[in-house]
């Protein structure tokens, strides 16, 4: 029991993330009879797969002291990419064309936020309409379909009751970066820029490594996100998936990240999504209309940030008392000494 | 004036020593391009195609009036900024339908628009981040505006008082140009001979100096949100008198074809050369972003292209700028 | 000794401004060599050049005989050079270990942060943090602590040779031995040290041969053995100590102006006490983290203290802003310009006036006229040069920068000057200028409080002395009993020399 606490007191974010997933849970679980079933559970966890990347992606951009806004242009360039090309050349390996060109866009956007020095929602703002008009172009300003509707379906295959092998590939996603993030020198890097770049850079650290990585992979899960929508629907437009940019960052916000980098994780990032997925699944259940979910979204945002901001100065203040009591500690040892110590004549 | 001019020469003699090849290839090539565009585009130089550019960049240049406010003071963006505007074009729409006329329906969503302002500017001045504090008041906004109206179109007769301001013009102009290039002047004119304006470029260029020196974020995060959410309201009114009705997704599928109004204003700050971090740059910068891209979404309509290639293009250019206005700024950067 | 590294005709020069001239640097395998040099001499820059941080420059640059040139620090760190820099380049966040290994090659790819904490520790022992918990976050430690872990940092990058940049600026008396004696072993080991320091004690007990950089020139090396204190200086300045500090005039002290009452400033260990009186200029000695400056960060409301307030114009109070301050006269100007003295992308015009657009406008409409005239008045009171007052200010020199910096305080005709380092970064000229006219400041009835860990300036500029160590009040000293040894004595050790006679140990 007292780990927990000490545990909840040292991470006070991803502990109200998880409380709020699961008062978000158990409400409509208790409201609606059909929530808290084995179908809804696949369907959430389908709505993860897609959510729960662009949740990862953004939640490492954020850490990373940045933000792509370009993630729902890159995800709706790979849909279009991998209907158009199923047809011609098989779901497979449209699939790994799509993702490659996606997770590239995404290097090239590190690698240019890096050598230029300029902040990533600065150049991504630009980019976010290059790739709009990239997408368009390859769909022919058309709607893509596919011909055979049945040859993605296998990505949605049931599986061990809840997943498919689209979630179940999320998840590994997941657990790669999150051990990625924790126990490598890499992720390590990815902290230092985001919470003080500065001094990272003082430290010698180059960033375009770490920036490239941070989109790289963020490209690569708007790419595999997107191929998943595509496929799963068996249509693309080129202009669809912006509201991906928004979920993904108010699932970040609720997992835990800050703002203001270097803070957060893949936990968080997991448990933001599934609360997101919870309250629109719900909601959708009991016939909400559309502009009132984003409304309950805004709101479930703003506790989330008056409980950050309150943790935060919070934190704060403790970190106050802490330098406070060191120096008390310090203190005591060179009083003793300033005291026993007689001036010469 | 004559220090301001002095300020810019002095700029410029800074900027050239340090050129590096790659600005000038980019800038060049940049030049190049456009020009072009604008020598082949049929009809581009007649008056009244000029006057369109200008019109059409009207309304997206006075919600970047307002949001370069922001971004010069240091507190980034507003992505409230369509919501607000939705919020505000209900709020009109209503007030106009229910026959209070202009006067009345005008200073109700400005007030409107005053309150949310302050409200998100006080968060962002206690010091909660910009974009995170906006991104929640977006949804609550929009939400807002929706249940006020059920989601539905509120529409008021012609004729109404607004006609002026959606459809009248004044000497050959029409009047939202005109508010355009006033607002235009009265913004320029504030941030460089007003105290106001003077501490918005302090505190933009070194929040720490500026509380140092007395000057301290909080009342300038509330005066700035209230200035961009006061612009978006006046954009909503001037639409709304336009197509004399509302509802609250007008914003989110009616403008340019890019569709998203948030970030076509963000990217036009953004492409007049305004530095992110604050302390830099200006209003006129903005106003000169807004028809840029416009005159680019322009030439490309007139060449005949339709909405795929336009989106591109327009996509282009700002990444362009921006690559050029960063590798500038990296040049003049190179003392530590 | 055949030389390890060697520049030539080195220059590097920031716009307009030249901060190296054909300088000419080498040294040895298993050399210790001293870079010395004033303030704004050009240190800085040499070392960000010879450890990849800095590539903008021209010359020759040559690594065992090979011309090399680094376009990063990783790549001066694979050649085998490395630094531990004077300014902050810790993550605040995160624990000891892991800012250990944050860069270089040399760290593990995959690590826990168990092993991390294990991995450091040899290097932590070898600077003397073997008792610091290598989990806790760095911005837990001291200063003095802090400086250690970057000096660790530097040890586990396992360079042939290494540059300290001012490493015992924050140190007490015992951990600077162990430094001096952790570099005479890794000199004994073959490797080679360039050290920078203003400690002359220091450079003459380990240093083989001293390289002085003056005004951006260097000059040839010469053996420890040749040279001493006094002709070292003579080299550094060019000219006499005593030329560049005014007179000390008579001062009447009856009535302070401003009195310091428990003022208990957040890190520091006591609440401070003590008067500054009209026409003075009360110095504050002690070394980096002694709360020298912590005090004048507290009276002028940018730092918070647990208690405590000051005595000024019938007032008791203690400000709790700037702003506050700002309103009754009491200037301050912090220790780093660049962080918040200065706004560097704007016009110099605009810096000079910025503390008081009040004065320069008329309902809210700033009146241009007068404010150039009033940029000019305090520009040239400050000797800034006002040809070219619409440029930016980050344009202008170190010590120009430090004169706006200052100088625009004039603004609010302020009764009561605190500034903390005054003359940092700054060269020689504008030294003097900066002092001749802190002076004037004081003889015309205002109050100078400056925090310094230059002891030569202390010495030179003070009319009184009080001496801080570790966050407390040790000491004052008259005029008379200024001098550069009784200072020293007590910011380093003023509670007795149990410390002082450490043999090295090898």
């Amino acid at each position: 029991m007292k780990n927990i606490k000490h545990w909840i007191v040292k991470n006070p974010d991803l502990a109200f993330a998880v409380l709020l997933a699961i008062c978000v849970y158990s409400y409509f679980a208790l409201t609606n009879e059909f929530f808290a079933t084995h179908r809804t559970g696949y369907a959430i966890m389908e709505r993860f797969a897609v959510l729960g990347l662009v949740g990862l992606a953004l939640t490492l951009c954020i850490i990373a002291g940045e933000i792509d806004l370009s993630i729902g242009s890159n995800a709706a360039l790979a849909a279009v990419i991998v209907v158009r090309f199923t047809d011609s050349l098989g779901a497979v390996t449209a699939l790994v064309i799509a993702i490659l060109i996606s997770t590239l866009v995404g290097a090239i956007q590190g690698y240019f936020i890096a050598y230029l020095r300029v902040r990533a929602i600065v150049l991504t703002v630009g980019t976010l309409m290059l790739l709009r008009g990239v997408a368009l172009f390859a769909a022919q300003e058309k709607t893509v379909m596919l011909t055979d509707f049945r040859v993605p379906d296998f990505i949605s295959t049931k599986m061990f009751v809840y997943f498919s092998p689209a979630s179940l590939l999320v998840i590994a996603m997941f657990i790669v970066v999150g051990l990625f993030m924790t126990f490598t020198r890499y992720g390590r890097e990815i902290y230092a820029i985001g919470g003080a770049r500065k001094e990272a850079v003082a430290a010698g650290i180059d960033l375009k490594r770490p920036m490239i990585i941070v989109f790289a992979i963020s490209g690569l899960c708007a790419g595999l996100g997107g191929c998943i929508i595509g496929l799963r629907s068996g249509t693309a437009q080129a202009l669809g998936l912006q509201y991906l940019l928004l979920a993904g960052t108010v699932a970040a916000f609720i997992g835990g990240v800050s703002i203001l980098g270097g803070k957060g994780g893949v936990v968080g990032a997991a448990i933001g999504t599934l609360t997101v997925n919870f309250l629109n699944t719900g909601l959708v259940f009991n016939v909400t209309p559309a502009f009132m979910i984003q409304l309950y979204l805004g709101i479930l945002l703003m506790v989330v940030i008056m409980f950050q901001t309150g943790s935060r100065l919070f934190e704060g203040h403790e970190r106050r008392k802490q330098l406070l009591s060191d120096v008390d500690i310090r203190r005591l040892d060179l009083l003793v000494r300033k005291n026993a110590f007689k001036p010469p004549p | 004036m004559r220090s301001a001019s002095r300020g810019m020469t002095a700029k410029f003699e800074g900027l050239v020593q340090n050129y590096s090849g790659l600005v000038v290839a980019l800038v060049v090539l940049f030049l190049v391009i456009f020009f072009v565009g604008m020598a082949t585009a049929p009809n581009f130089l007649t008056v009244f195609n000029l006057k369109t550019i200008v019109r059409d960049a009207a309304l997206v240049g006075i919600m970047a009036i307002g949001l370069t406010f922001v971004t010069l003071s240091g507190n980034f963006f507003l992505l409230s900024l369509k919501e607000t505007a939705a919020l505000s074009i209900i709020a009109f729409a209503t007030s106009m339908s229910a026959g209070y006329g202009f006067e009345i329906s005008f200073l109700f969503t400005m007030v409107i628009a005053i309150f949310t302002g302050s409200a998100q500017g006080v968060l962002i001045g206690l010091g909660g981040n910009p974009i995170v504090v906006t991104l929640g008041a977006a949804g609550l906004l929009y939400g807002l505006g929706a249940y006020w109206s059920d989601n539905l179109v509120v529409s008021f007769r012609r004729p109404h008082g607004a006609e002026w301001l959606g459809t009248g013009s004044f000497l050959g102009l029409p009047n939202i140009t005109i508010a355009f290039i006033l607002i235009a002047i009265v913004a320029e004119l504030t941030l460089r001979f007003t105290n106001f304006g003077r501490q918005v470029y302090l505190i933009g260029a070194n929040r720490a100096a500026g509380r140092a020196t007395g000057h301290e974020n909080f009342g300038m995060a509330i005066k700035t949100c209230v200035i961009a959410s006061v612009c978006a309201a006046f954009v909503a009114i001037a639409f709304s008198a336009q197509v004399s009705s509302a509802q609250v997704n007008y914003f989110s599928s009616e403008f340019g074809s890019s569709g998203d109004m948030t970030i076509m204003v963000i990217a036009t700050v953004m492409v007049g050369g305004n530095s992110i971090m604050g302390g830099y740059g200006s209003t006129i910068r903005s106003s000169l972003g807004a028809v840029f891209i416009s005159s680019v979404d322009n030439m490309m309509v007139l060449h005949g292209f339709n909405s795929g290639p336009r989106v591109l293009a327009v996509g282009l250019m700002i990444v362009f700028s921006i690559m050029v206005f960063a590798l500038v700024r990296r040049g003049s950067r190179s003392q530590e | 000794m055949t030389a390890l590294l060697k520049l030539s005709g080195v220059s590097r020069s920031f716009g307009a401004i030249q901060a190296l001239k054909a300088v000419d640097f080498e040294i040895g395998a298993g050399e210790i060599m001293g870079l010395v040099g004033e303030n704004g001499a050009g240190k800085s820059t040499l070392v960000k050049i010879i450890s990849g941080f800095d590539d903008g420059y021209t010359g020759d640059f040559s690594l065992n005989g090979e011309s090399r040139r680094f376009s990063s620090p990783l790549k001066a760190e694979r050649a085998g050079v490395a630094i531990a820099q004077q300014e902050l380049s810790l993550i605040p966040a995160m624990s000891v270990a892991e800012n250990v290994f944050i860069s270089g090659e040399h760290a593990p790819v995959f690590a826990t942060k168990s092993s991390l904490a294990r991995k450091a520790s040899p290097f932590l022992k070898e600077v003397g943090l073997e008792d610091v918990d290598p989990y806790i976050p760095v911005e837990r430690l001291s200063v003095g602590e802090q400086q250690l872990v970057e000096v660790a940092r530097l040890l586990a990058q396992q360079p042939q040779i290494l540059i300290l940049d001012e490493p015992t600026a924050a140190l007490g008396e015992s951990d600077s031995i162990r430094i001096l004696a952790m570099v005479q072993r890794l000199a004994q080991r073959g490797k080679s040290i360039i050290y920078v320091s203003h400690r002359m004690d220091e450079i003459f007990k380990i240093c083989d041969r001293i390289t002085v950089l003056r005004d951006g020139q260097s000059q040839e090396a010469r053996t420890a053995k040749e040279l001493d204190v006094p002709s070292l200086v003579e080299l550094m300045l060019g000219r006499e100590l005593a030329n560049m500090f005014p007179a000390h005039p008579e001062i009447l002290r009856t009535k302070p102006l401003l009195e310091v009452r428990d003022v208990w400033p957040d890190g520091t260990l006591e609440p401070f006490n003590f008067a500054v009186y009209p026409g003075e200029i009360l110095g504050l000695a002690g070394q980096l983290g002694s709360g020298s400056g912590d005090v004048l960060a507290a009276i002028s409301g940018a730092r918070q203290s647990r208690s405590g307030r000051i005595i000024y114009n019938g007032e008791s109070f203690l400000a709790k802003s700037p702003k506050e301050a700002i309103a009754r006269g009491i200037a301050y100007c912090s220790d780093d310009r660049k962080l918040d003295g200065l706004f560097l992308g704007r016009p110099i015009i605009e810096n000079l006036t910025s503390p008081a657009l009040g004065a320069i406008s008329n309902r809210g409409i700033i009146d241009l006229k007068a404010e150039r005239d009033l940029a000019l008045s305090n520009g040239t009171k400050f000797t800034v040069d006002v040809t070219r007052l619409d440029n930016e200010a980050g344009v202008l020199s170190g010590g120009n920068q430090q004169k706006v910096a200052l100088g625009k305080w004039l603004a609010i005709k302020p009764k009561i000057i605190l500034v903390n380092e005054p003359t940092r970064g700054v060269d020689v000229g504008a030294r003097a200028e900066i002092y001749a006219k802190l002076r004037d400041l004081a003889n015309d009835g205002a109050a100078v409080v400056f925090a310094s860990t230059d002891i030569q300036e202390v010495t030179g500029l003070a009319d009184r002395v009080i001496s801080f160590y570790r966050g407390m009040q040790v000491g004052e000293l008259a005029l008379s009993d200024i001098t550069p040894t009784n200072v020293l004595q007590q910011i380093t050790h003023p509670f007795g020399d149990e410390d002082k006679q450490i043999k090295v140990v090898s």
